[in-house]
This record gives structure tokens, C-alpha cells and sequence, in this order.
């Protein structure tokens, strides 16, 4: 995520013309978390409110979304590295406004950004009951445990957008299963522990 | 023939011709047919083998192989209703001497099946029914080091990749956990095994 350049932060200063600090701090959660094709149509909401004209909205809306992007990028945690990216002639109140924003939100867009960043389908809950097979056709009297287990997946985040598909997938295991996947789950733990104590 | 233990249904008729048959064998003979039968009955698999033995059963002992294969069926009609019905030796043996069979070889016969009938009873078990059987789990972990959105990361990310009998064919679900995810997974699974082992 390239840093937005001066030219580009300079379209900010439309802020100035804002009802409210707080319609400055909406803004930039909306700018930070809207992808780039969604940018359009947030600008076209957004312009009305500031009184600017549909090209001016574009630009702000284009420059709040890559400061603020760029910003969680690189992980930038000090109010002087912010500050550093804006124009020397950027208005001082609206500068130091924005940067206290950009603090405050940094954590928590970092998370959203872990959140939706391409995985494998992820694991959101799992359910087990254990069953005790009395009859069969195979044999007519016998005690035998098993296990249920039910998992529920939630495919790729960024394939889905705003509808998640999540679906259960629900799997049996016997006894001597269940011993070896915690075998398995035993040494991922050990090796969890040794890399966490190097 | 009065109520027998391994089933309920009417016996055919061939039975008794194929009993009749049986007791024309020598002890030795029996004895050898029979080792043939549960070396057969343990290892399901092992057709092939066990048309082999056989066949050199009947070329050793002058019987043809054709009618050797009928007693044959006839006589495994029992121990596979015995099995399904939880018999006692002591039914198996009764089940025979109804059948016409004499009472030595239906003794040897029950005393044959007291001795592998644990073995058979596991294989019966693990023929049970069992939905999506999980038969293998493999996994991998590491850590991400950058994304699109973020520089730097540092996470820790666990992957687990199930593998799932659907039917007669197999299935891979691939998943991934976060650490506090795979450590309550962990935690619910040792929660099973307690379960589990409490039932045993």
C-alpha cells in the first residue's frame, strides 16, 4: 500500500468544511474499512453532507482510504510518523485532528484487516455428543461408544462480503480415532509451546 | 426341527443332505474343514485363499469340489446367524445337533467358535455403520508473515486437513484455526476421550 502522496492529502482539507469532528471520524471508519470498488458510491453518499462538489468527494473519499490504509499497513504507531506524511502546508488543527483519529482506530482496524485477510474456510464452532451403539444389523447386542462431532465452517471471507456461507460438517469417530487425533493435537501443542519459548 | 438359535427363518432344504454329508467325515477330516472355515471367518478378505484351501481339501480327501462348496455354505449359515445373535457355544452346539449334525463334530464345531469368537465379534463391530467416518487428520502450522493489508504480521495460523470417508469414497476438508480456536478444540477433545473412556 503506497503512501498516499502530498498532492493527494491535500483533497482532505475539504474536511474542514465537516458538521462535526465526529462526521470526520465516521468518515475515516468508512473510508478505512469500504474496498476500493466500493469508494464510488461512498463518495457519492459523502458529498452532499460536506457541500463539495461529486469530483472533490472522490478525491477525499480515495485519499482518506489510502492515508488510512497505508497508515495500518505499515503499522505506523506514532502520532510523528502520521503527522510526517502530510504536506507541510496542511491546515495544523485538521492535521492534529485526523492523526488522533488514525490513534485511536489503529488497533482495531488492524483486527478488522486480520479478519478479513484470505484463509483456508475457518473453523467458527464446533458441537460433539457421545453415542453408545447398542444394536446393529451386524450384531444385535453390543456397547460400543462413539463420537459426533459437529464442525461449523465459514468459507473465505473475501468470497463471501457481507453474507458469510457457513455449513456444518458433522463426523464420526471411534474410539481409537479420537486417540490418535489427540496425539496428533498433543503434538501441535508441544511444538506450539517450544516456539513460543525460543 | 424344533426352534433354533441362529435364525428365525425356515432353514432350506439342502441343509440336512449337506449335515448328513458332514458326518460321513473322519474327526481328522472335520477338523481340518473346520480350521479351513474360521481361518476363513477371521480374515474375511482372504477369499482367494480360502477357495484355494479349499479346493486342495477336496483334492487330498476325494471329495468333489462341487458339493464340498454346499456343505460348505450350509455350514456357515450358522456360525454368521450365531454372530449377529450373540450365541453362546452352547447354542452353536445345539443349533448343529438340530441340524443333524453328530454330536462330536457339533461340540468341536462350538468349541472352535468359543475360541475365535472374540475375533470374529471385532471384525462384526467394525462393520458397524458409521456416518462421514474420520479416518485420517493431517495438519501443519506456521506463522503469517505479511498480507496485502498489513506489512508486518506475525500471527500464528494452524491448519487442519480432515480426511472423510463419504460412502466408498473419500473427501478432504481442509481448515484453518486460530491458536485459541485450536487450544478450546483441544480442551472439548480431551472432554470426548473422558467421555468416551467412562462408557468403555
Amino acid at each position: 500500500m503506497a503512501a498516499p502522496g502530498p498532492g493527494q492529502l491535500a483533497a482532505l482539507q475539504v474536511l474542514l468544511k465537516a458538521p462535526s469532528k465526529d462526521a470526520v471520524r465516521q468518515l475515516c471508519q468508512e473510508c478505512f474499512s469500504s474496498p476500493p470498488a466500493g469508494l464510488g458510491p461512498l463518495a457519492l453518499r459523502t458529498g452532499p453532507g460536506l457541500a463539495v462538489s461529486p469530483a472533490e468527494a472522490e478525491q477525499l473519499v480515495s485519499a482518506l482510504h489510502s492515508l488510512t490504509r497505508h497508515v495500518v499497513y505499515r503499522g505506523l504507531a506514532r502520532a510523528e510518523d502520521i503527522l510526517s506524511l502530510f504536506p507541510e502546508t496542511f491546515h495544523q488543527n485538521l492535521k492534529n485532528l485526523l492523526t488522533k483519529i488514525i490513534l485511536e482506530n489503529i488497533s482495531a482496524w488492524r483486527n478488522e484487516a486480520q479478519a478479513s485477510q484470505i484463509s483456508l474456510p475457518r473453523l467458527v464452532d464446533m458441537d460433539w455428543r457421545v453415542d453408545i451403539k447398542t444394536s446393529s444389523d451386524s450384531i444385535s447386542r453390543m456397547a460400543v461408544p462413539t463420537c459426533l462431532l459437529q464442525l461449523k465452517i465459514q468459507e473465505d471471507v473475501a468470497l463471501c462480503g457481507n453474507s458469510p456461507v457457513v455449513s456444518a460438517l458433522t463426523v464420526e469417530l471411534s474410539k481409537e480415532t479420537l486417540d490418535t487425533m489427540l496425539e496428533g493435537l498433543g503434538r501441535i501443542r508441544d511444538q506450539l509451546s517450544a516456539v513460543a519459548n525460543k | 426341527m424344533g426352534l433354533l438359535n441362529f435364525t428365525r427363518d425356515p432353514v432350506p432344504e439342502a441343509v440336512s443332505g449337506d449335515m448328513h454329508n458332514l458326518n460321513q467325515l473322519s474327526a481328522q477330516q472335520f477338523s481340518d474343514l473346520t480350521e479351513v472355515l474360521f481361518r476363513f471367518l477371521t480374515e474375511p478378505k482372504e477369499v482367494e485363499r480360502f477357495l484355494a484351501q479349499l479346493s486342495d481339501f477336496a483334492t487330498l480327501n476325494k471329495i468333489s469340489l462341487g458339493p464340498l462348496k454346499n456343505i460348505v455354505k450350509s455350514i456357515l449359515l450358522v456360525p454368521s446367524g450365531a454372530l449377529k445373535r450373540n450365541l453362546s457355544s452352547e447354542q452353536v452346539r445345539a443349533d448343529f445337533i438340530a441340524l443333524g449334525l453328530s454330536e462330536e463334530k457339533a461340540s468341536h464345531f462350538a468349541e472352535q467358535w468359543k475360541v475365535n469368537s472374540p475375533t470374529l465379534t471385532r471384525l462384526a463391530l467394525g462393520q458397524t455403520l458409521m456416518i462421514n467416518q474420520l479416518v485420517d487428520m493431517e495438519w501443519k502450522f506456521g506463522v503469517t508473515a505479511g498480507s496485502s493489508e498489513l506489512e508486518k504480521v506475525g500471527s500464528i495460523f494452524l491448519q487442519l486437513k480432515l480426511v472423510i470417508k463419504k460412502g466408498s469414497q473419500t473427501e478432504n476438508v481442509s481448515i484453518e484455526l486460530t491458536l485459541p480456536q485450536f487450544y478450546s478444540f483441544l480442551h472439548e477433545m480431551e472432554r470426548v476421550k473422558t467421555s468416551l473412556e467412562s462408557f468403555s
